[in-house]
């Protein structure tokens, strides 16, 4: 029926304005890494039970990408943050 | 050759309603919109640059990035001297056809729009003035409380029709009408 | 007394007189009636057949949990069936039909199975109609879903309408009861937006069925001062007709508001249901308690209800469930319906009472009346309406004459909403029951949801825990304080799981006839489990979902294995708390508001010019255009093409995606993006763009233009133009943060039109000013130019069609004007519009390649692009993964053309490709047609396909194989270009 994200820049939101993108703890690997890691970052998925970083999309607001972190078992938000400021950062 | 402008909604709006009621539905014919898309960093510069000018309406996008209305200037002008107000700070894209705004004022505005808005209209969570990319119904727009009980939606044109249809179905209770602007004298 | 309804007690307005009907009968209800209480007055007590039996019953409550009840109410279009009668409002006009009987509600032939039922135990379909399969879809499941049915669904399409709406508030208050009541005085005057929901049409809850005083006033009217307060609050919106459904994430609920299904013709400017999105800070679930049902022999009689049910309809609605009333208890609370049935003159014939040491009750009212302690009801005679009950104490038996029988067995909170999101209920051994354990901080329960029964334990605890919310909430609160309580109810009971000594069937859920020892059957089968034994026997599995029998169901598989009702734990609470139609929850997004309509700018023009359109995607999209004499898409399409092709088109093209960018880094930047080289686009010039996925595969194609050192023009197909700009949107935020670089969407910006054809310049050229002659403006040019008049625009050298063409884009508004202009200028050169299906034919004619070729299995070089790919560029989008083995590998299958050996021979998209002789089979499949059309130039049909190494082997036979049409047909390997191969047209 309904929840809620919290957008760090457009405000409390229904997830319908939401799309998901998947982990956001994945890094690019550099060009030349080795084969294993490109397949890894490509292809393989955690699916993790509980807590989990996702990159969420607010596709009707900002557009920003976003870093969800939040329980995949109760729903439960812990943060929403801006995910290119992560990125920056180099948390991911 | 003279080559004429047609409004998108030309042809769905006509001559509007016949009676203008308490809940209305406004559609100013001509509207100046430019993206302004700030520098890194420039953020500030821009706001500051916004505020310099005076008589320009900014509503938020994302963060460095809004929409700039003028009700007076045309899309070139506007775009001219957002160009000359905004040199190396931001990049400015005129969107004058490709955005349509439509205003609905009246008592039970709020309860004609909470059919397709989510977020917290009370006058409370929502001071005039603020702004913000939503979802009303199917449709992105650009959301905006221009007055005590007045909203205004920028929607991206080729969705005009279909929003348009949209707030008519979601103001059907309270009898709302609609019109271009200039159509229909105030009720009072 | 007229029928059952008694003289003076009530709520209902006896002023006002409402006539309806059930099954063609004429009756009379009075306003603040429901239908059960109009049918009960009227005497009408049969109302339905039971689901599996068909058994003959009758009310059993008076509110949601009903589970017999339920009617089919309305006509025509407007017909809902499975309404429980229970809580139907009563209207004039109303028509309501019984259901699950045939040919009357009286003669049923479906009771037959009732004589069968030893053969009818738990499992019994599932053991019985098991071979062969295949008689169980066509022949087992028909039959019994026909004798089995509940009402049925009309066919014609639902003329009403609904909607749904959102709100926010600090405070949700689910129930206007005592509880709920003094809960929203108490925020409500603290200053909070609260909202009180209430599923009944009238508000108050419980207090509209008490008898007892609450200060100087009755309960009713108590509640009535209560609202009156709260109608003056403006922060306060009682929601009554509200049923708040569901508890999601983030403390949004769900609720339905029956907005207009209380009268014969609704308001065509009202939905008659609103589905309500109610995000709340905080919330109190303050619903109030279940009376349980006991399980005792003959207990699905009509006439045997909840003693609370019977208190119900003769304290609220004025209606006495008969005239002379048994109570069946195993608590204090059946003798309280027996003193307010009796004080309003309703014979009372004895008090049953499982309990030897049942404390005795001195009340004035009861007397007279015979109390039966440590005795069980064993059966119950009676046709359609009960007339003896048969009981048993120490081994001896009685029968006893009545015309009802109010059974009381114990309470259960009513905690649904509480439990949908994960949490357990909870035994309780204090109060025998289920109760709701700590959810959280959104959502507390309150008074007799929470197991504080008597009304001045509700009155404070909804008081105390608004106070508590609103002191959270940053609100200075004081709780509201109630007048005292007159005489209150003693809640407490011993429990009683099943009554023993069943002369006839003891039903657990009456809506499924589920029996006591169906039960037992479950658990000897090995189907013990709470949620096993629910869908072995389909006890809960109802319209009613259990809530009556759940409990029942639970205490009985505890006592047939000697635990705790504790370990066997009840079947999860999941949302709907009761049905919501699909009506509510489409709201207004159906027919044109489904999905919003896109509308190109050039729509007008190509309306003018007679266009069919074509949905693709939300746009609506002109696919051919019919001219005089033409009657199938071919023969327009036929000609729209050949009149490109000899002469000049203008075709729609503003759907494509458009996306302005900017920044220091902007090369860069798509340079990453696509596989081919764009650093080094010069200014002026626009240049096919390809762009993969991470897995080195295809992912959209498109143009990119330059026209300053920082800022570039990007087109993507229309039907990727949102993944496009959010894929771009990704890689600068996420994958590249550090690159200077900015974008946004200009696609609804520009009407944009492809002049294509020999004589395209000529038509151009009249109404621009720049030169644009192929010296001035070569292929693959971009700039912005001068209309004729002053009007600027951009302009593209670029072609979808292999003929010299050029993209024209102007400002939307302008866009209809300048099309018309441009038919105008091309009159002279023979000039058509063309749609859709021309633009797709002409590029399959030159090779071009859409999505149908990129269908997220195709490498560039699969599609012949494979030179494309820059070796050069340090990184890109895809580089990594499109070296490796199984994407370079000699045998993938390559883009080629083909076209069929005999030339009348058709050939269509999706058809496999086998070797001449090659049994169809997945080892045998050579390939597939990824795009087929007749082509008007060639005289025949021609594809492009992807063959297993397909360049070697232009000129080979291959059969194409199409088992949807039955067709083969002998194509001939060719190169994927059918038209102009040398491409002389294009750059002239
Ligand atoms: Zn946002």
């Amino acid at each position: 029926m309904a929840s809620l994200i919290h957008c760090p820049h457009c405000g409390i939101r229904p997830k319908e304005e939401f799309t998901v993108r998947g982990d956001a703890s994945l890094v690019r690997p550099e060009p030349d890494a080795s084969d294993e890691a490109w397949h890894e970052y490509v292809h393989i998925r955690a699916n993790p039970r509980g807590r989990t970083r996702e990159h969420w999309q607010h596709l009707y607001g900002c557009r920003r990408f976003l870093v969800v972190e939040r329980d995949t078992v109760t729903h439960e938000v812990y943060s929403v943050t801006d995910g290119a400021a992560a990125a920056r950062g180099g948390s991911r | 050759m003279l080559f004429q402008s047609r409004h998108p909604l030309e042809s769905k709006i006509g001559s509007g309603s016949s009676i203008r009621a308490v809940d209305h539905l406004e559609i100013p014919r001509s509207v100046a919109i430019a993206t302004v898309l700030s520098h890194p960093d420039e953020t500030a510069a821009v706001v500051a640059g916004f505020a310099a000018a005076g008589d320009l309406v900014m509503r938020n996008v994302a963060p460095g990035e809004w929409l700039v209305l003028s009700h007076i200037e045309r899309s070139d002008s506007l775009e001219r001297r957002l160009s000359g107000l905004l040199t190396d700070i931001a990049d400015v894209v005129d969107q004058s056809e490709g955005r349509v705004l439509l205003r609905l004022s009246g008592p039970n505005v709020r309860r004609i729009l909470a059919k397709g808005v989510a977020i917290d209209l009370d006058p409370s969570a929502f001071a005039i003035g603020q702004s913000v990319n939503l979802r009303c119904g199917h449709i992105a727009v650009n959301f905006a409380r221009s007055g005590e009980n007045e909203f205004e939606l920028v929607v991206m044109r080729s969705f005009a029709e279909s929003l348009l249809e949209d707030l008519l179905l979601m103001g059907r209770e309270f009898d709302l009408s609609y019109g271009f602007s200039g159509g229909l004298a105030d009720p009072d | 007394m007229t029928g059952y309804r008694l003289p003076n007690s009530g709520l209902v307005d006896r002023a006002a007189t409402l006539e309806f009907r059930f099954d063609g009968k004429r009756f009379t209800g009075h306003a603040g009636d429901t239908l059960a209480s109009a049918l009960l007055a009227n005497d009408q007590l049969l109302l339905a057949r039971s689901f599996k039996y068909h058994r003959p019953r009758g009310l059993v409550t008076a509110g949601v949990s009903e589970p017999n009840a339920l009617m089919t109410i309305g006509s025509g279009a407007r017909t809902d069936a499975n309404t429980r009668a229970t809580v139907a409002e009563l209207y004039a006009g109303l028509e309501a039909r019984s259901q699950n009987n045939w040919p009357s509600l009286k003669h049923d032939v479906g009771a037959l199975n009732n004589l069968l039922s030893p053969f009818l135990s738990a499992g019994f379909y599932y053991k019985t109609f098991m071979w062969p399969a295949a008689f169980w879809e066509k022949l087992y499941e028909p039959l019994i879903r026909r004798a089995a049915g509940l009402g049925r669904a009309v066919l014609e399409s639902d003329p009403e309408s609904y909607e749904k709406c959102w709100t926010h508030c600090d405070l949700l208050i689910v129930g206007s009861g005592p509880a709920g009541l003094s809960a929203a005085l108490t925020a409500g005057r603290a200053g909070l937006r609260v909202v009180l929901a209430e599923q009944d049409f009238r508000l108050g809850g419980a207090l509209l069925s008490e008898t007892t005083t609450i200060g100087e006033q009755t309960a009713p009217a108590f509640a009535e001062t209560v609202l009156s307060e709260l109608g003056t609050l403006p922060n306060v919106t009682l929601m009554p007709r509200t049923t708040v459904f569901g508890w999601y994430d983030d403390n949004v609920f769900g609720a339905v508001e029956r907005v207009q299904k209380h009268v014969a013709q609704p308001l065509a400017k009202l939905p008659v249901e609103r589905l309500w999105r109610i995000a709340a800070k905080r919330a109190l679930l303050a619903t109030g308690a279940e009376e349980r049902p006991l399980v005792f022999g003959g207990n699905d009689r009509p006439g045997v209800m909840t003693a609370s049910a019977i208190g119900t309809y003769a304290n609220r609605f004025g209606v006495a469930a008969g005239k002379s009333v048994a109570i069946f208890t195993n608590g204090n609370a059946g003798y309280r319906t027996a003193e307010d049935l009796a004080r309003q003159g309703v014979g009372i014939t004895a008090i049953i009472d499982t309990r030897a040491d049942a404390p005795s009750r001195s009340a004035e009212a009861l007397k007279d009346v015979r109390i039966i302690k440590g005795a069980g009801i064993i059966d119950t005679m009676g046709g359609q309406r009960l007339n003896k009950l048969v009981f048993e104490r120490s081994g001896y038996e009685e029968v006893i004459a009545c015309d009802a029988i109010g059974m009381s067995g114990g309470f259960n909170p009513v905690i649904h909403l509480a439990c949908q999101r994960g949490a357990r209920p909870v035994w309780s051994v204090e109060l025998d029951t289920f109760v709701a354990p700590d959810v959280g901080g959104g959502l507390s329960i309150v008074g007799a949801a929470a197991g504080r029964y008597s009304l001045s334990a509700c009155l404070a605890d909804g008081a105390e825990k608004a106070a508590t919310i609103a002191a959270d909430l940053g609100f200075a609160a004081t709780s509201y304080e109630a007048p005292a309580v007159g005489e209150e109810v003693d809640p407490s009971f011993t429990a009683l799981w099943y009554v023993p000594g069943a002369k006839s069937k003891a039903f657990v859920d009456f809506q499924n006839d589920v029996q006591a020892r169906d039960l037992g059957l479950a658990l000897r089968e090995g189907f013990g489990h709470v949620e096993h034994a629910k869908r072995y026997t389909t006890n809960g599995m109802a319209t009613d979902q259990g809530k009556l029998s759940g409990v029942n169901a639970a205490g009985i598989l505890a006592g047939m294995r000697g635990v705790s009702p504790a370990e066997v734990g009840i079947t999860t609470f999941r949302p709907f708390y009761t049905p919501v139609s699909f009506g509510a929850l489409a709201g207004t997004a159906r027919d044109m508001h489904a999905a919003p309509k896109r509308v190109s700018p050039l729509h007008g023009w190509a309306e003018r010019n007679g266009a069919v359109f074509v949905e693709a995607g939300l746009w609506y999209r002109s696919s051919w255009f019919p001219r005089e004499g033409e009657k199938t898409w071919r023969q327009a399409t036929d000609r729209e093409v050949l009149n490109v092709r000899e002469n000049v088109g203008l075709c729609d093209v503003s759907t494509l995606g458009k996306i302005e960018v900017f920044g220091s880094d902007a090369a860069e930047f798509l340079n990453r993006l696509y596989c081919n080289p764009m650093a080094k686009l010069p200014i002026g010039k626009a240049r096919y763009g390809l762009m993969l996925r991470e897995d080195g595969i295809v992912y959209d194609d498109g143009t990119v233009s330059r026209f300053g050192e920082n800022h570039f023009f990007v087109t993507t197909t229309t039907g990727l133009a949102a993944g496009v700009l959010s894929h771009m949107e990704y890689c600068a935020q996420i994958l590249w943060p550090e690159l200077d670089v900015r974008f946004t969407s200009v696609t609804d910006q520009w009407a944009q039109m492809s002049i294509a054809g020999p004589k395209a310049r000529d038509v151009v050229q009249a109404l621009v000013e720049d030169d644009i002659s192929n010296k001035a403006f070569p292929y693959l040019s971009a700039g912005v130019v001068t209309l004729k008049g002053g009007l600027k625009a951009r302009l593209f050298r670029i072609s979808f069609s292999g003929e010299l063409a050029f993209e024209l884009a102007v400002p939307a508004s302008f866009g209809e004007s300048v099309a018309d202009a441009v038919m105008e200028a091309g009159r002279a050169h023979g000039i058509c519009a063309y749609g859709l299906e021309a633009l797709n034919v002409l590029r399959l004619e030159k090779g071009y390649v859409t999505h149908a070729e990129f269908d997220g299995r195709v490498t560039p070089d699969d599609a012949g692009f494979g030179r494309m790919v820059s070796a050069q560029k340090l990184d890109f989008i895809g580089k990594r993964l499109s070296t490796r083995y199984g994407l370079t590998a000699a045998d993938r299958m390559q883009m080629v053309g083909l076209k069929p050996v005999e030339k009348d021979k058709t050939i269509r998209a999706g058809a496999h490709l086998l070797k001449e002789g090659a049994k169809p089979s997945t080892i045998n499949d050579q390939g597939y047609v990824s795009s087929a059309s007749f082509s008007p130039v060639l005289d025949h049909d021609i594809a492009l396909a992807f063959l297993k190494s397909g360049r070697e082997r232009y000129g080979e036979r291959i059969v194409v194989w199409d088992r949807l049409k039955n067709e083969e047909t002998v194509a001939e390997v060719c190169e994927p270009v059918f038209v102009d191969t040398q491409s002389t047209k294009l750059k002239v």
